[in-house]
């Protein structure tokens, strides 16, 4: 892994069109900006590997087994 | 005119062109890029979500009304716009489904909805405070099997 120290207010530049700036640091805290292009998916890493796993999960069933056909319509509403 | 898919799941399946759905960013943990909305029977609680790319591919899916009633979506105007989408009541939204071998443990992401516009969908991740990765679907049943076994007891 590459590291590279930076201050608030610096920038790191990946290929030709990212850029991500430390905007600022506290305590255990830091905030950066990231500038991309819009076609760039961005997440937080721990979302990101939450829902990939979800998604894999997901995509695991067989088939879904016939449901009682009253069960989602008497299911009450979440209110 | 219908596409055919060769379904590791479903063998030969016809499907209407108008329900692909082009994902232009994928899914997160999916190379696919097309996929179709399939109804294996009418008036379906589960829709499948399937690659037109990836014959194994296909996860289930669902309108989370059916079953979250108070269910809603936020996402950030710029976040929106960003994806080119319009407001969300435009918009058509599915959730992942999570299967189990009893109703009790079927889940749905709320937190990372599927909203479909024109033809395009993106997974989004929901704002919203009250949107957990694995809401139960059947919670009801879940408690009403609890309470029944305690009163067998």
């Amino acid at each position: 892994m590459l590291i590279i120290t930076r201050r608030p207010g610096e920038k790191i530049v990946l290929g030709d069109d990212i850029t991500v700036t430390v905007m600022e640091v506290s305590g255990q805290t830091v905030r950066l900006g990231i500038d991309a292009p819009k076609s760039l998916p961005i997440y937080r890493e721990e979302i990101w590997a939450a829902v990939k796993q979800e998604n894999e999960a997901a995509a695991r069933a067989g088939d879904m087994p016939a449901l009682p056909k009253t069960a989602a319509r008497d299911a009450p509403s979440r209110s | 005119m219908s596409l055919t898919i060769d379904s590791t799941r479903f063998g030969q399946i016809e499907v209407d062109p108008e329900s692909v759905v082009e994902f232009p960013h994928g899914m997160i943990g999916f190379e696919s890029r097309r996929f179709a909305l399939v109804a294996r029977e009418p008036d379906a609680d589960f829709l499948w979500l399937h690659s037109l790319e990836d014959p194994a591919l296909a996860l289930p899916v669902t309108d989370p009304r059916r079953f979250f009633g108070a269910y809603e979506v936020e996402l950030a105007d710029e976040e929106r716009e960003r994806l080119g989408l319009p407001q969300l009541t435009a918009t058509d939204i599915y959730v992942t489904v999570r299967a189990s071998d009893q109703l009790e443990g079927f889940t749905a992401n709320l937190r990372a909805p599927i909203v479909i516009s024109a033809g395009q969908g993106h997974q989004v991740i929901n704002q919203a405070a009250e949107a957990p990765l694995r809401a139960p679907l059947f919670g009801e049943l879940a408690e009403a099997a609890t309470n029944a076994a305690g009163r067998a007891a």
